[in-house]
């Protein structure tokens, strides 16, 4: 199904302008202490959350902004956050 | 005489409270999986539970094709085993599979392409498994239809020709499959959603359902593209899978006009003609995860244009039917298989993206082995989860794919 993501930049484009970034999984950890564990889950693990996620995508084919939004991966409905 | 009322897979039984063995999810991983657990290890207390009807989910939904050209020493003997297999089991299950082994070639659009086919092909007959490459004017003898002229997007170089693979009538698998494990005694409840797996210090307990908790000792996940969401979700298990929709169609039928399945990498299409005629084509993912499994009018005309392009007999057909299911994917474009490790009696086969179809059979036969054993076979060991922690990636794609951020 289409998609239309709001750039913070542009506003209301095609979702065919962006790249997906990626579930939103917090900083990168720390270098100090890092185990495999945590590394594996911050690279390579993701929730696959069927609904409301948080995640990042790229404005490749137009102002080149990387922005988070909300997204419900059933419908590929954009969740507007209020305030 | 249609509208018999008992399903082929025998009369709807009541859901006990207590099984062997509880399998999440009807597709054919499960229902293979359940038929090898009966058949060749004598376990029968096996219930399947299934959300929608058995095939709901890529069971029904794939395109079909078979094939054992993968590209790395672990995955091109399970996918042999797995082909090998449709005659065995169209014979065994006493139904017919429909198993067409036309060949598949795999067109290449540049020399740099030709060079990895050629290590793909190496791979192969390493292993024992028939694959060529060929110039273009042997692609053209064999399928007359190919545009092999140098001004189209991708000019077509030479192919990977793997006379072995084919297609295999899906449906008849899922309900082959279905029919020969209800028969070994094995239970398929449809309608029944699981939505929970309790565990008790470190041990599998039991499937929490809809229709009511049953205990047990050991439950398999295997249940398509709903396999990561329903593991984190019972277990707190993430694993490296993005869900993403994948779409596929069909043209009007036509008059016989390919006789193997052909797909092009960079043109992102595949086709073949089925037996009543139709072009059955598919296209690469969508370009973000969703769970929506429909059709956009951007898969649409790209496929009318790739197919125009390379297959220009088409051009003028019309689409007759479009659908989508869901591909689980992991970095590695290789499937998880394990067992036993995060919790004692816990297994979990997914991660199979577009291509828990073909291996479904081989995948059924040793996970059951794994599970009435406890031991995990040799040949699934390199499928387990710890790979990614240990960096022991497969290298079933030269790069990683297109729906991460590190690309
Ligand atoms: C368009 C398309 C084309 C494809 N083409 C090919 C191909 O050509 N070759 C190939 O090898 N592979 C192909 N595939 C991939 C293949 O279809 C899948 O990898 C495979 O079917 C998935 O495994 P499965 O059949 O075991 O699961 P599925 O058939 O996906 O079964 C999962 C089942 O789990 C059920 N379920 C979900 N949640 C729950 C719950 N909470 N409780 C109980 N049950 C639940 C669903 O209803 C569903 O029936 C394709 C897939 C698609 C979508
Ligand atoms: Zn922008």
């Amino acid at each position: 199904m289409a998609l239309t993501l709001t750039c913070p930049i542009c506003g209301e484009r095609n979702g065919y302008e962006f790249r997906y970034g990626g579930e939103e999984k917090g900083p990168r950890p720390e270098e100090d202490g890092l185990t495999p564990e945590k590394w594996v889950e911050y690279v390579h693990m993701n929730e696959c959350k069927a609904g409301v996620q948080e995640e990042w995508w790229f404005h490749r084919d137009g102002c080149g902004s990387w922005f988070k939004t909300f997204r419900d991966t059933t419908t590929n409905l954009e969740q507007k956050q209020e305030g | 005489m249609f509208l018999k009322k008992k399903p082929m897979w025998g009369e709807k039984k009541k859901l006990k409270s207590s099984y062997d063995v509880v399998l999440i999810g009807g597709g054919l991983h499960s229902l293979a999986t359940a038929y090898y657990l009966a058949k060749d290890h004598g376990i029968t207390d096996v219930a399947i539970i299934e959300k929608n009807y058995i095939g709901y989910g890529g069971a029904g939904r794939n395109t079909a094709i078979v094939r054992a050209n993968q590209r790395t020493q672990y995955n091109v003997p399970l996918y042999n085993e797995a082909l090998k297999l449709w005659p065995v089991l169209t014979k065994d299950l006493d139904y017919n599979l429909m198993f067409n082994n036309c060949g598949n070639l795999n067109l290449m659009h540049s020399e740099a392409a030709m060079k990895a086919a050629r290590m793909t092909i190496a791979t192969a007959q390493f292993h024992g498994v028939e694959s060529h490459l060929i110039d273009a004017k042997e692609a053209k003898e064999l399928v007359p239809a190919l545009n092999i002229s140098e001004d189209i997007t991708f000019p077509i170089h030479g192919a990977m020709f793997h006379p072995p693979g084919g297609v295999v009538r899906h449906d008849a698998v899922v309900w082959g499959l279905a029919k020969g494990a209800a028969k070994l005694g094995v239970e398929i409840h449809q309608q029944t959603e699981a939505t929970g797996i309790n565990t008790q210090n470190g041990r599998i307990t039991g499937v929490v359902t809809d229709k009511g908790t049953i205990s047990c000792k050991q439950c398999l996940v295997s249940a398509g593209g709903y396999s990561a969401a329903l593991i984190n979700g019972f277990l707190g298990i993430k694993l490296p899978i993005s869900v993403l929709t994948i779409q596929a169609m069909v043209t009007q039928p036509i008059k016989p006009l390919l006789d193997h399945v052909v797909s092009s990498g960079a043109y992102h299409c595949y086709a073949n003609q089925t037996l009543k005629g139709e072009i059955a084509t598919g296209a690469h993912m969508d370009q973000w995860p969703n769970y929506t499994t429909l059709n956009t009018a951007h898969y649409i005309k790209h496929q009318a244009e790739a197919l125009s392009e390379f297959l220009p007999a088409l051009r003028g057909l019309r689409f007759m039917r479009i659908w989508g299911g869901l591909a689980d994917m992991t970095p590695d474009m290789a499937p998880i298989m394990d067992g036993n490790d995060q919790y004692e009696g816990f297994f979990m086969d997914c991660g199979w993206g577009y291509f828990g179809f073909k291996s479904c059979s081989a995948v059924g036969k040793h996970m059951a082995a794994f599970m009435a054993t406890n031991e995990c076979p040799e040949i699934l060991k390199p499928f387990n989860l710890k790979r990614y922690q240990e960096h022991k990636l497969m290298g079933e794609t030269a790069a990683l794919v297109n729906y991460t951020p590190d690309n």
